[in-house]
């Protein structure tokens, strides 16, 4: 399943952006369009002995939630920021109809604080910012500049999107791997045939407390959960 | 014998903290009087054969003996000690049992049957909240619940015209309290989203808040707020959506039904609760668990009381019924840190326990109330090595006389705490590299997550150890080693201890099933006629 190439949007783009940024969230002084993603990503290792990783995602972004989907549509995670400026952060597991729940007191304690600006943008202002500007381009129809430079000691190239304030290609290489991160497809999210689990549905869902997984040892999702995904390194 | 009936450890350790903040050790001669003394102090104990008024029960969660001791320890060297000297509260009380937590159908238990074996004196099946074996887990009728439901010590309490009350820093609907007042063949089924459809059983939640033997539940102070209110109603702190599907405002509900009643979400709120005035109070300072006692402080954003606060707030309020109360507290993160793999969180909540413990012992007369400090069962936490006397808690084991760690046959250091299993694993994980695991997971480098702590769920072997420094290992976010990789530490199966001061306290001794600990309470206060009746009729 794939989203609408991005070519036929352009223009319902354009019209979408505007009429959506009075919608948008501006405490942070941007104004993000709501848009309907589809990345491919590519972790390269440099220990050849070790395998590469391809895996295609959706992202889609609102005002004030966020939400990814791996491609199969089995798992996802969703962010979303409350009026009291919280950002409350589940994992999807769809085919089991659950969602578990990363709580503030545990976040706040691991001394997590969400940047909404890099979970929206997938960069933070000050990542961006201390990237050097090369040129201007053209991506997919969309005006996109250059930028490269080190972050944490990580060489990066991002392809930026100016108007959609999102990368439309980030490589990032430090000596253990290389990582690819390429847009695939954009759409505007009213228009997007493919649509995310709604927040309504996932309010359906069975919710765990991560911090309950200990005390959940007999419990099938939980059983499931570790067994196969334990198996993945083998 | 194996642990001491009538121990008097006061002596001692008022000898041995003094010695130390003087910076002298203890000479041969302060041992031995030492020793002496708290033989002639066992020599004066006499048991309190009085009926207890009141009881009040402290819970720590997954507190072992190893956890007890090595929260002693790192409460002495806090306090300038060496640490080891060190009592905790509870371990100044004269009397003490080991109890044996097994379940009917677990060597390894839960919190859930072994909460419910200490209030209602059965044992029971795991995940099973005072109902007894013979159903099915997650029986959906409410029919057969009542039918197989066990009374508990909260309930007869209430029917004899006390008081009671149920404070944690769990969830106040987790398997502990909830075992309290609460009948469910699934820990689970905390607000009514979490049951499937067409149980008839209803929520733990709305189980507390429809509680109506004599007048309800005075006091319910803990977490677990989104599970009183409805999905269409956004939480006052964060944001988020409560989790009530049957559009009942729980917390609105408690106000309303009970006479003098209060509820409250934040600190400021919970400070300007005068006892006097409040029959009733409901307390919920966090949608699901509420924060590590370390963490709260700094990190509550709305502000939260302590467990100590909590608790002598709850005992201001019940203490009005001359009656007397029955009163349960619970440590209920000691468990969640250990889960994690994280020794300091657990060490630092069961310093606060014991503080509550303390705070709650002054504000009571123990020769008419019967206080018990227990665990539900124990983790797989150690204290290994030979380290030197009041060698850092959480540090590398270094010998008698060494001048740097001692290392393994490897050529390593290592902790003196660690976990046989759990997330402290040092192979790669699905969330953090090979090596040393952190509480936090630190942020990806790249556009990920990394919003959580450690709960992997796939991990690769580890190749030997890592090298531990001094700054790892003793930083507060350092998740011990592990040797079995888990997402999460388990349980353990070991005994536990039973500490009791007060009426009745005199009946723990030896090593005990731990449904022996409901009996005493029962004996205590006088329900034991009484009960003999409800034991025909609930027990069959
Ligand atoms: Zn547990």
């Amino acid at each position: 399943m794939k989203i609408i190439t991005v070519l036929k949007f352009t223009v319902c783009l354009t019209i979408a952006s505007f009429s959506l940024a009075s919608d948008a969230d501006i405490s942070n002084g941007q104004v993000l369009p709501e848009l309907a993603c589809r990345y491919e990503m590519h972790i390269v290792p440099q220990d050849k002995s070790q395998t590469e990783i391809h895996k295609t995602w959706y992202f889609w972004r609102t005002a004030n939630s966020v939400q990814t989907q791996d491609a199969d549509g089995g798992h996802g995670e969703i962010w979303q920021r409350s009026t009291t400026g919280n950002i409350q952060y589940r994992k999807l597991y769809h085919n089991d109809k659950t969602a578990v729940e990363y709580m503030p007191a545990d976040n706040a304690s691991n001394n997590i604080s969400f940047d909404w600006i890099k979970l929206s943008s997938m960069l933070s202002q000050q990542e961006l910012d201390s990237l050097k500007y090369v040129k201007k381009s053209e991506i997919m129809g969309k005006r996109s500049e250059l930028r490269t430079g080190k972050i944490d000691g990580q060489s990066l190239e991002v392809q930026w999107l100016v108007d959609e304030k999102l990368p439309a290609s980030i490589i990032r290489k430090d000596g253990v791997r290389t990582v690819e991160l390429r847009l695939l497809d954009i759409a505007p999210l009213l228009t997007t045939q493919y649509k995310p689990v709604s927040v309504a549905d996932i309010g359906n869902y069975r919710q765990i407390d991560a911090t309950d997984f200990g005390d959940m040892e007999n419990d099938p999702f939980v059983k499931k959960l570790m067994a196969v995904e334990g198996q993945h390194t083998h | 014998m194996l642990f001491v009936k009538n121990l008097s450890v006061v002596a001692v350790t008022t000898l041995l903290i003094v010695s130390i903040a003087q910076a002298d050790e203890p000479s041969p001669e302060d041992w031995f009087k030492a020793g002496r003394k708290t033989v002639v102090d066992a020599m004066h104990l006499h048991p309190n054969v009085r009926h207890a008024k009141n009881v009040i029960l402290f819970v720590g969660d997954g507190m072992g003996v190893s956890t007890i001791t090595a929260s002693r320890i790192f409460d002495g060297q806090q306090k300038g000690g060496h640490g080891e000297e060190n009592s905790l509260s509870f371990e100044k009380f004269p009397y003490l049992a080991l109890s044996k937590t097994y379940s009917v159908n677990q060597q390894t238990p839960d919190s859930a049957p072994t909460m419910t074996a200490m209030v209602t004196g059965v044992k029971s099946n795991d995940g099973f909240l005072s109902v007894n074996h013979t159903i099915l887990r997650s029986e959906p009728s409410a029919g057969v619940i009542d039918a197989n439901k066990l009374a508990t010590i909260l309930e007869q309490a209430k029917q004899n015209g006390m008081s009671a009350g149920v404070v944690s820093t769990a969830r106040i609907t987790h398997a502990t309290p909830a075992a309290c007042y609460a009948h469910t063949a699934n820990r689970d089924w905390e607000a009514d989203s979490d049951r499937p459809a067409g149980a008839t059983v209803p929520d733990i939640a709305a189980q507390l808040v429809d509680y109506n033997i004599s007048g309800g539940i005075e006091v319910a102070l803990g977490g677990g707020r989104a599970r009183f209110l409805p999905n269409t109603v956004t939480d006052p702190e964060y944001g988020s959506a409560g989790k009530r599907k049957d559009g009942r405002d729980l917390t609105a509900e408690w106000v309303s039904k009970h006479s003098k009643a209060n509820y409250v979400w934040n600190k400021a709120q919970f400070d300007a609760i005068d006892p006097n005035k409040t029959d009733h109070l409901l307390g919920l300072f966090e949608p699901s668990h509420v924060h590590y006692e370390a963490d709260r402080v700094a990190h509550d954003k709305a502000g939260e009381p302590s467990l100590t606060e909590m608790t002598t707030k709850a005992i201001d309020i019940l203490k009005k019924n001359s009656n007397g109360y029955f009163l349960m507290v619970e440590g209920g993160r000691i468990d969640h840190a250990h889960h994690a793999g994280n020794a300091f969180r657990a060490l630092s909540d069961t310093q606060q326990l014991a503080a509550a413990v303390e705070a709650a012992v002054k504000k009571i007369n123990l020769e008419d109330t019967l206080v018990i400090v227990t665990a539900d069962h124990s983790h797989v936490f150690t204290i290994g090595g030979y380290p030197v006397r009041g060698n850092p808690i959480l540090g590398l084991a270094q010998g008698v006389g060494e001048a740097s760690p001692t290392l393994d046959l490897l050529g390593l250091p290592y902790t003196t705490l660690n976990y046989a299993n759990g997330p402290g694993y040092t192979g790669a994980s699905n969330q953090q590299v090979a090596g040393s695991k952190t509480f936090t997971t630190p942020v990806t480098p790249g556009w990920a997550s990394g919003s959580e702590g450690h709960t992997p769920t796939s991990y690769s072997a580890a190749i030997g150890r890592p090298t531990l420094s001094k700054e790892t290992v003793e930083h507060h976010d350092y998740l011990q080693e592990s040797i079995v990789p888990m997402g999460a530490e388990t349980h353990a199966a070991e005994d536990v201890a039973i500490f009791a001061n007060g009426p009745q306290a005199h009946l723990f001794h030896g090593i005990v099933e731990q449904n022996v600990i409901y009996h005493v309470m029962a004996e205590a206060l006088g329900f034991t006629k009484h009960h003999d009746h409800h034991d025909h009729h609930n027990r069959k």
